[in-house]
């Protein structure tokens, strides 16, 4: 495709060499857009992604101080016109603290610490997510109630919101298309399962129109068979087994977090 | 161990440059409205001990042996354990207290704690920001602008989703600041 998408870096971004990967693998053409480069200039591209790691040392907070960035304004001018912005872990908080997620450009909602028992601070595992009906464009590809199993590593990942209600409404809305999971696919709302005590299960959230995601686990992370945590079970656990013990490429076969790349392209595609 | 003031508060600097406060003064300025006249920043730990507490003295060893509290190597620390004792604020800064709601307890901080004293006591963090002025501005005013994020034009250090802040003055920084605001009585008709 000729479409050019921009793994914007900003200073202590450290995901963007497996980000880039993972929309190359999906057939798209990835640059890196750093942080140092004119603003003006992110405006020329069609697809955005915002990589994890701990943008500006998570000064202030995490995400806080990103999101007054300049590239931000040119961000959200680009979302505003239709085009798809992810923001993975990071660059989720990011998204958050920018107010693009959930829309309308005021801060709706917080990534919260982590809320888990007996233990605080960074917290890093393979959970469930569950596909919900969305207008979402990068999990167009996937039915509704699809489990993907896929990794993620945060202390600050909890979805909340000082408006009591304002998340379930949201999942109402179709703004939550991937919700943490138990392996028998109801919504999580006890830890481990839900890893952070996120508000009504999110994991990922979405405006309005859907292309704009804020996604807290690391689909980038979950490219390949290979990957996959031994822990994980299932059709995707069976998956993982037969591809390791097949001794070929088999354990490079499609991995769960591809999906959400494929559901890029398929967006771009059409647009 | 007993024997000193019901409270005590203790205030942490970094020694050296704080590169955080550099970074929120940096983005207030050229990025907020509320952030043009904002001079200075600076960015100090507070913790409050409520309970069985011994003389101050022995409270200043107690925290400067423990790694519950701060690291002496690279920070200092202020205790005070009055309204009039001496606290690391000059009279011009505005303060603005942040905590992450319903987590200001350090657990952690009070089982060392009682370990050591034997004595219960109850330990909340917080983050206090220093925040000076040119002359002439309303540095309350713009304090609170800059205390809670809004939108990407307005606010930036707490997020009220998660996060309360509370206001102060260098020139008297509030004593007992984590306790709710009393309401007072209404008053009964006649």
């Amino acid at each position: 495709m000729s479409v050019r998408v921009a793994v914007v870096q900003l200073p202590g971004v450290n995901c963007e060499a497996e980000t880039v990967q993972a929309l190359e693998c999906a057939g798209l053409r990835a640059e890196l857009f750093r942080w140092t480069q004119p603003a003006r200039d992110l405006s020329a591209f069609d697809a955005y992604v915002l990589p994890g790691g701990f943008s500006y040392q998570d000064r202030v907070r995490a995400g806080a101080l990103a999101a007054k960035d300049p590239l931000l304004d040119v961000l959200a001018e680009r979302a505003e016109a239709g085009a798809p912005v992810l923001g993975i872990c990071n660059g989720a908080q990011v998204l958050v603290e920018a107010g693009l997620v959930p829309g309308g450009g005021q801060v709706e909602l917080a990534l919260a610490r982590n809320r888990m028992p007996a233990r605080v601070g960074y917290y890093t595992r393979w959970v469930w997510c569950r596909v919900e009906e969305s207008p979402c464009v990068f999990t167009r590809l996937l039915e509704p109630g699809t489990l993907l199993p896929l990794p993620v590593a945060h202390g600050e990942g909890r979805f909340t919101s000082a408006k009591r209600g304002r998340l379930a409404a949201l999942v109402e809305a179709g703004q939550a298309p991937l919700r943490y999971a138990t392996p028998a696919g109801a919504p999580a709302e006890e830890f481990p399962d839900n890893p952070n005590g996120a508000e009504a299960a999110v994991a990922g959230l979405c405006n309005a129109r859907g292309n704009v995601l804020a996604l807290m686990p690391h689909p980038e992370r979950a490219l390949t068979l290979g990957q996959l945590s031994r822990g994980i079970g299932s059709e995707w656990g069976r998956r993982r087994d037969a591809a390791l013990a097949a001794a070929d490429a088999s354990a490079f076969g499609e991995g769960p977090g591809l999906a959400l790349f494929h559901g890029l392209v398929r967006h771009l595609e059409v647009a | 161990m007993s024997g000193g003031s019901p409270r005590l508060q203790a205030f942490v600097e970094l020694r050296a440059e704080d590169a955080e406060a550099e970074s929120a003064l940096e983005v207030a300025r050229t990025r907020l409205e509320a952030g043009k006249r904002l001079r200075a920043l600076r960015r100090v730990r507070l913790f409050e001990l409520t309970g069985s507490l011994p003389a101050r003295g022995q409270a200043e060893e107690l925290m400067h042996r423990s790694t519950r509290f701060y690291n002496p190597a690279k920070e200092r620390c202020t205790v005070r354990d009055a309204a009039s004792g001496a606290a690391p604020f000059r009279p011009e800064e505005a303060l603005v207290l942040v905590v992450d709601r319903g987590a200001e307890r350090r657990p952690a901080a009070e089982r060392w704690w009682k370990h050591e004293t034997g004595e219960k006591v109850e330990v909340r963090e917080g983050q206090v920001w220093a925040l000076t002025f040119e002359p002439g501005a309303d540095a309350t005013a713009e304090a609170a602008s800059l205390a809670s994020v809004a939108d990407r034009a307005h606010g930036l250090l707490s997020n009220p989703h998660f996060q309360d802040w509370r206001p102060g003055s260098g020139a008297s920084p509030p004593w007992a600041w984590f306790e709710p605001a009393k309401r007072t009585p209404a008053r009964r008709r006649a």
